[in-house]
């Protein structure tokens, strides 16, 4: 069995980040959790990510900014997007930000991780 | 004939006074025409003197004229006796009617010297006409100023109104103007002296007469706002009470006046609304990501839980644990759901004793999270405070919400110019004696331009651009806080670390009159 994908969430709601990581954990991701973007974008210093899931409001950095700071770096991380509105995802619906994934609020986690599985060029689950 | 007087000039032994005058004819008819034209002008006098008395019946001492008229008739008979002597010397008779004439002369001489004085007294028609005219004067002066008040009270727009005190204490009205008609749709004639428990329907007169009876027996001016079904529909009106009192300091009647505020406090309720509506609108993106986190949480752990249910990797503290939590979210969002509904109501709710540290400690939980994404803290401090106010809680809610969204903004628009902000300090605090409660909301926002300061608290004032700020916030916020019989104020204050900002002190009495009774009495 080769390494586990490493996936870096970005929320900073505890108890859907929790259900989050246990879910993608299951089905054989290692997940790492940041409660906000600066967080994540020093996780994402630190070790090797596959791809990121994240919030768009959450303290001390926003997930626009995480974003932006990450593309800076890599322009080819898969990025699933989980927001509660629509309007802030607009300027991201751009080529510019691809590959990038919106998912709104309530999330269905199924969805992430087939999302996650196609992104990443995985064979879908049977 | 000429036998006959020889007979009584015989029987008596007289001669006729013709006998003296030698019967010249021309003396004899100088004396008799002179004689029987005063007998007969003085016969006519009395008919002309009564005649006159019978038709002034107010003539004072006609009595006295009456008198005249007898003494006159008497002068008039002693000229025809001499007419009549002139032939015939009955000169007894003669005598005794001139001694009947000397007892009317005598009379009548000592009744007018006796009324002399009464009749000096007596003004003179002169007299009376200079009165009449100064009266005539008077009677214009003073029709002039019934015109000019009867026109104040027919044509003001203030409804006016007189109530009387009956001497049974009850009460009844005496006039109200047009205005009062209009505006009430009650009919002046029809209430023109009429109590007023038959006047008005039950409901309505009662309320009326608890006031006019706190003006009757307080013996002092009040006013006061009522709300009354009426005619016309239900109105309120801000109405004043004045007592007039007689010499003995007894309430005889109550003036009272009144004014139509429906449609101000229509529009007051309008106001409050529209800018809680308003708050509402700012606040409306933090609610949908506040009730999307609850359903994402939920909408996480039932998929985990069904997942894992599939897999057979599900065991029976992992669902009780999960579903707990599932119920704990359901519980989140209905409190959301609540505090959304009750907030955009009409009326707020009731007036009520509350302990502003939860309306403090309800407003911090609703911005907080939406605050954090904005790297704001809010930091409370002693919010223990116990001390109830008087109020409606969901309204201080907005107050301290809408300092908070103020704080917000101005820290925003300081951290736009690349110095650091981002706390706001929220405090409750009881005072010694236990008579006032302070809310205090400071921020680190810059602090407010002193010039401007003393305008922040009017309407429509706003340092911000078009769309972003009202102005109206704080105008409302400081009508909730003296409706409460509260205070708010401003100013500026120097934090740690160089830090500059405002703090608003909210006071708020902790045992204010009850409020539906709240009247400014005019001590
Ligand atoms: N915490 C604060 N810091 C700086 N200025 C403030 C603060 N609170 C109020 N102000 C000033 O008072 C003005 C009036 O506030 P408000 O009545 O709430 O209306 P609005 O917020 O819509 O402008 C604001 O425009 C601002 O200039
Ligand atoms: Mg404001």
């Amino acid at each position: 069995m080769p390494d586990p994908l490493h996936i870096l969430i970005a929320e900073d709601e505890v108890l859907a980040a929790m259900a989050l990581e246990d879910f993608l954990s299951l089905k054989g991701f290692r997940v790492t959790v940041a409660a906000n973007g600066a967080e994540a974008l020093e996780r994402y210093g630190r070790e090797q990510v596959h791809a990121l899931v994240t919030d768009l409001r959450m303290p001390r950095m926003d997930g626009q900014t995480l974003i932006r700071e990450i593309r800076d770096r890599d322009a080819a991380l898969p990025v699933v997007v989980m927001t509660g509105y629509l309007t802030e995802d607009s300027d991201l619906k751009h080529e510019r930000w691809k590959p990038l994934e919106i998912l709104s609020k309530p999330v269905n986690p199924r969805i992430i991780c087939e999302t996650l599985h196609r992104m990443l060029g995985l064979p879908l689950e049977a | 004939m000429a036998l006959g007087l020889d007979e009584l000039l015989d029987t008596s032994g007289f001669v006729p006074h013709g006998v003296c005058l030698l019967w010249r004819p021309d003396i004899l008819a100088l004396h008799v025409a002179s004689d029987m034209l005063i007998g007969l002008s003085y016969f006519s006098i009395p008919v002309a003197l009564t005649y006159f008395v019978m038709r002034r019946r107010d003539v004072e001492f006609g009595w006295m004229a009456l008198l005249f008229a007898l003494f006159i008739i008497a002068c008039g008979s002693t000229h025809f006796l001499m007419v009549w002597t002139l032939w015939s010397p009955d000169y007894v008779l003669e005598g005794l009617v001139k001694a009947v004439t000397a007892l009317a002369s005598l009379g009548t001489a000592a009744a007018l010297w006796w009324l002399m004085p009464r009749l000096l007294a007596l003004p003179s028609p002169k007299q009376l006409e200079a009165t009449n005219r100064a009266l005539e004067q008077e009677i214009t002066i003073r029709r002039q100023m019934e015109m000019r008040y009867s026109s104040f009270f027919n044509n003001l727009a203030e409804a006016l109104f007189i109530v009387q005190v009956l001497p049974d204490g009850d009460f009844a009205y005496e006039a109200i103007n047009p205005a009062l008609a209009r505006a009430t749709g009650l009919d002046p004639e029809r209430l023109r002296d009429r109590r007023v428990r038959d006047a008005l329907a039950p409901e309505a007169a009662a309320s009326v007469i608890s006031r006019y009876v706190a003006c009757r027996d307080g013996g002092e001016s009040i006013d006061y706002e009522e709300t009354l079904d009426l005619p016309v529909g239900q109105r309120v009106f801000h109405t004043m009470l004045v007592p007039v009192k007689d010499a003995a300091g007894r309430v005889v009647q109550i003036l009272g006046s009144g004014r139509d505020v429906t449609e101000r406090k229509r529009l007051q309720a309008e106001v409050v609304q529209t800018s809680k509506l308003a708050t509402l609108g700012t606040l409306a993106a933090g609610m949908a990501h506040e009730m999307s986190q609850p359903l994402n949480v939920i909408r996480l752990w039932t998929e985990n839980m069904l997942s894992r249910l599939r897999d057979n990797l599900l065991e029976p503290q992992r669902a009780e644990r999960s579903l707990t939590l599932v119920i704990e979210q359901t519980d989140r969002m209905a409190k959301l759901i609540d505090h959304v509904r009750t907030f955009g109501r009409r009326d707020g709710g009731g007036m009520q004793a509350f302990t502003p540290a939860r309306c403090v400690q309800s407003a911090v939980e609703l911005v907080r999270h939406q605050y954090a994404l904005e790297d704001i803290e809010i930091i409370e401090s002693a919010t223990s405070a116990q001390l109830p106010v008087t109020g409606r809680p969901l309204e201080l809610e907005q107050v301290i919400l809408n300092l908070f969204s103020n704080a917000r903004d101005a820290i925003i628009a300081l951290r736009a110019t690349d110095r650091e902000a981002g706390r706001i300090m929220v405090a409750v605090s009881d005072d010694r004696d236990g008579q006032n409660v302070a809310i205090q909301v400071t921020d680190d926002g810059g602090g407010i331009d002193p010039s401007v300061l003393p305008q922040i608290f009017d309407p429509f004032f706003t340092t911000k651009e078009v769309g972003k700020g009202s102005g109206l916030g704080l105008s409302i916020g400081y009508g909730i806080i003296d409706g409460m019989g509260g205070r708010i104020d401003a100013r500026n204050v120097d934090l740690e670390g160089g830090r500059r900002g405002v703090r608003f002190t909210i006071t708020l009495p902790s045992q204010p009159v009850s409020s539906s009774d709240r009247e400014l009495s005019h001590a």
